[in-house]
């Protein structure tokens, strides 16, 4: 699963996640991708979950790219604590989504096997997602 | 060379209160700019502007703009902004093409057929570069260029030095640049076993040992 390798803070603020993504937009390295609608939290186990969803989906053929990373850490106090005594420790990683991001991507497959596995995908996350193509080079001069 | 018509109104008031008052009207804010005149802010009509954007091949086509005030003037879409996810266009930049003065414009490349080592032995082609800068006379302008990429086998690639290019048009990127490559089929693999763990594997952490911070402090 995906998590960094070195951090600088073992602990993070939750923070705010207001406005749109305005990197990370568009589809930029495959043909289609999964674009989130909503703010949210994409965890480390449904980034894989769906990374497993598409290359299954695809089988041999295609290429994935994954355009978040989980850099977030997330604390949780145990179970049956009374409040106080401090941060609980690191659980899991997250990645901030905020609407537009390109969450993942595909290249090398035909329309409707990237939709079915975008779809297939975007039922592991939990942000609300839309297929998006890149936009197509129109071939006929007018 | 394709041409398009659209026609324009100039604007006095600018800043995003402005361009948002003109959105809910269904106009869409616009900037026209070039060698030889100051930028002037201009408004569009959304619903035209939507019907010829589905027409046509923005980045590398004529639009001649017609403005109240005077004849129409060639123009070259230079930037069309949308929205992140609503696909709607918030703002567009109008470039004038000046007669006899060459420009720079990105075409498209479009591949065309069916590689030999997807079709036979099962690889993935790989689109690495989408479009290639030019320089062109604006009267010549191409929509796209085609690359047949039939005959491609597996490991093989395309480079922009095999581009078929139009008389008067000179490409800026490195020609050993790579178009698209025909890659290996992925091996089919099986996700592996996550093991139920407790808690998280915690990384390294970035921080000066205690040696460290005592060198610096002597140091200072």
């Amino acid at each position: 699963m995906l998590s960094p390798k070195r951090v600088k803070f073992r602990k993070m603020f939750k923070g705010r996640m207001k406005g749109l993504a305005t990197r990370g937009a568009t589809v930029s390295f495959g043909q289609y991708g999964l674009q989130a609608l909503e703010p949210g939290w994409v965890s480390n186990r449904q980034i894989e979950a769906a990374r497993v969803a598409l290359t299954r989906h695809i089988k041999r053929g295609g290429k994935v790219w994954i355009r978040i990373f989980p850099d977030k850490p997330i604390t949780k106090k145990p179970a049956e604590t009374r409040m106080g005594k401090g941060k609980g420790s690191p659980e899991g990683w997250v990645a901030v989504v905020k609407p537009g991001r390109i969450m993942f991507e595909l290249e090398g497959v035909d329309r409707v096997t990237a939709e079915k596995a975008m779809g297939l995908a975007a039922a592991k996350l939990s942000v609300k997602s839309k297929f998006v193509a890149r936009e197509e080079a129109h071939t006929d001069a007018s | 060379m394709a041409i398009a018509n659209l026609t324009a109104t100039p604007r006095s008031e600018t800043g995003k209160g402005a361009a948002r008052k003109l959105r809910a009207e269904r106009r869409i804010p616009a900037v026209i700019y070039g060698h030889h005149r100051q930028p002037q802010a201009l408004s569009l009509d959304g619903r035209e502007l939507d019907k010829l954007l589905d027409r046509i091949a923005a980045e590398t086509t004529v639009v001649e703009l017609a403005l109240p005030s005077g004849s129409a003037t060639r123009t070259l879409i230079r930037e069309i902004q949308r929205h992140p996810f609503r696909r709607e266009v918030l703002h567009v930049d109008f470039q004038e093409l000046v007669a006899g003065e060459r420009i720079t414009v990105d075409i498209p490349i479009v591949l065309i057929g069916n590689p030999n080592g997807v079709r036979n032995e099962g690889g993935v082609l790989d689109q690495v570069m989408r479009q290639v800068s030019v320089d062109v006379d604006p009267a010549s302008i191409p929509n796209h260029f085609d690359l047949d990429v039939t005959n491609l086998e597996l490991n093989e690639s395309l480079h922009v030095s095999d581009l078929k290019l139009p008389e008067g048009v000179r490409i800026l990127d490195d020609v050993s640049a790579t178009v698209c490559v025909v890659s290996p089929p992925r091996v089919a693999e099986e996700a592996p076993v996550v093991e139920a763990v407790e808690g998280i594997a915690e990384p390294e952490l970035i921080r000066k040992t205690k040696a460290e911070e005592g060198e610096g402090e002597a140091g200072k």
